[in-house]
């Protein structure tokens, strides 16, 4: 039932794509975020709807297509080098079976980053990406939420769509990508012309919040009490009132303490005793083997090479209670623990080159959407204020997800690559706005060689006013 | 149970998003842009 409710859904959005291909677009970010193929036990596992969404996308752009000018940025570059380094490293692969197990959905993620600016060219189309995006990581959400209000929560035991605790269904991936849409939703409450900012969208928009709230409590994922704690920062970054809102935060998080499971409660306690958690320990043990392991392979030791380590430490463990408690140290041996970062991911699959420009393309973002934020603010402009409030939002689901990442090994995950994506395309966009005639890399070169002669084009508010960066 | 009613109610939303999305020409040609120097032609082409 399930496997012909998703494949009739698929075929309706493959026809919708017959008068506006960009549908096609959605759909492929649809398939690639809740991966229906996974979701049902008959007739949809074999049908191959990544390959045909990505076919779709792509054929669809390339022959169907209004298209504008494409416009290779520096930040694409980035994702380019990041493939080809990849692909590189790969071929002295530590492991190399496994490495192709994670080249064949890297690959992917990076070619259809790399793609999607070409392809969101419009407002509207900003706003059906994020809209798709939000929606389908809100399908996932939704559900984990009202598990956690019933009591199915619970660490590694949230049953989700699909139970291989793997991509976006890993609980704290899942955890961090909840958070971070929470800035967009917002967005939406503002600025959708798709579902119009009415009372029920609100609502909806306000109860998805909520959900994306209760994930990182039914996950119990430690990652996503950090990735709140950020988003509350955040918050504080946009309030008039910092102090009415942090002592309102205080209260309500002391009112919502007694509601909390114990199992939560105990394990979010185990961030202030990160010594006698074999999780941290070997956290902070597996992050000293790969600055070890970068200075022999300095240039990555392929995907999966955490596979390569083995250690033993001594951790404490506390038996008793109040006064009568004893410490024993125990040796633990552990062997092929995950980098639990994405920064030692990098480093210890890419080497140097590669945590660089991933780095690299991480602060790029991070930068233009600052500078775009602060152009809208400075200019006013009531027409262009989704933009400058959609860059806002991009910069904090960043935000959110580098500081997730920071502790998990999540530095190619699709979803992140789609917000690079739209940010590159919104700073395109910025581009366009003013001064199309300096969009494309070519015509800003032919542009450099008639330096000095009168700008000829660009007309309207960008001749008016300068330039959004 | 739960699973379901959660898949139908976001496919809907997606479906009903997907059909007014399909209807919108400005999915296509931003009003913004055309109306800020497009004009020379260049920027929106129909083929590569």
């Amino acid at each position: 039932m399930t496997d012909l409710f998703l494949l009739g859904f698929f075929a309706v959005f493959l026809l919708l794509g017959l008068k506006r291909p960009f549908l096609w677009i959605c759909l492929y970010l649809y398939v690639d975020i809740l991966a229906p193929q996974k979701m049902g036990y008959g007739p949809i596992t074999s049908v191959p709807v990544s390959l045909i969404a990505f076919a779709a996308a792509f054929g669809g752009w390339l022959m169907m297509d209004k298209k504008t000018r494409p416009t290779f940025t520096f930040r694409q570059g980035l994702m380019l080098f990041l493939l080809v380094w990849a692909w590189f490293t790969m071929q002295g692969a530590q492991f190399p079976v496994e490495a192709v197990g994670k080249w064949d959905w890297v690959w992917k993620t990076l070619v259809f980053a790399i793609f999607l600016p070409f392809t969101v060219t419009t407002k509207l189309r900003f706003e059906a990406a994020a809209l798709v995006m939000v929606l389908t990581a809100g399908a996932i959400i939704i559900s984990g939420g009202i598990k956690t209000v019933f009591g199915g929560g619970g660490y590694g035991t949230l049953s989700l769509f699909v139970n291989d605790n793997s991509g976006i269904y890993e609980s704290s991936t899942i955890s961090t990508v909840a958070i971070a849409i929470i800035p967009l939703l917002y967005w939406f409450t503002r600025y959708d012309t798709v579902f119009k900012p009415s009372l029920p969208v609100k609502l909806f928009a306000a109860g998805l919040a909520g959900a994306c709230l209760l994930i990182p409590i039914g996950t119990e994922a430690r990652t996503g009490l950090v990735c709140i704690a950020m988003l509350g920062l955040l918050v504080l970054r946009e309030s008039r009132h910092k102090l009415l809102l942090m002592v309102g935060g205080v209260l309500l998080c002391i009112a919502a303490f007694p509601f909390l499971p114990q199992s939560y409660a105990d394990r979010m306690a185990t961030m202030l005793t990160a010594e006698e958690d074999e999780s941290a320990s070997t956290r902070v043990a597996v992050w000293k083997w790969t600055i070890d392991y970068a200075k022999e392979r300095p240039l990555g030791g392929g995907f999966e090479a955490y596979r390569a380590n083995s250690f033993t430490y001594r951790m404490p463990q506390t038996t008793g209670e109040g006064n009568m408690t004893t410490t024993r140290y125990d040796e633990v041996v552990d062997e092929g623990r995950a980098y639990h970062s994405a920064i030692f991911e990098m480093l210890g699959e890419q080497g140097w080159p590669g945590l660089g420009a991933w780095l690299l393309l991480q602060a790029l973002g991070l930068i233009q959407m600052e500078r775009l934020r602060r152009r809208m603010r400075r200019r006013g402009d009531p027409n262009l204020a989704w933009l400058g409030h959609l860059a806002i939002a991009l910069q904090y689901a960043q935000v959110i997800y580098l500081v997730g990442a920071t502790f998990q090994g999540i530095a190619w995950q699709p979803f992140i690559m789609m917000l690079a994506g739209l940010q590159i395309a919104l700073v395109i966009y910025a581009k366009r706005h003013d001064s199309p005639a300096e969009a494309t890399i070519g015509a800003r070169l032919a542009a450099g060689r008639q330096a000095g002669q009168p700008h000829a084009v660009a007309t309207g508010a960008g001749a008016a006013s300068p330039p959004l960066r | 149970m739960i699973d379901m009613a959660v898949i139908v109610a976001i496919h809907g939303l997606l479906l009903i998003a997907g059909y007014r999305l399909m209807l919108r020409d400005d999915l296509d040609e931003d009003p913004l842009l055309e109306g800020d120097g497009d004009g020379d032609g260049a920027a929106d082409e129909r083929t590569l």
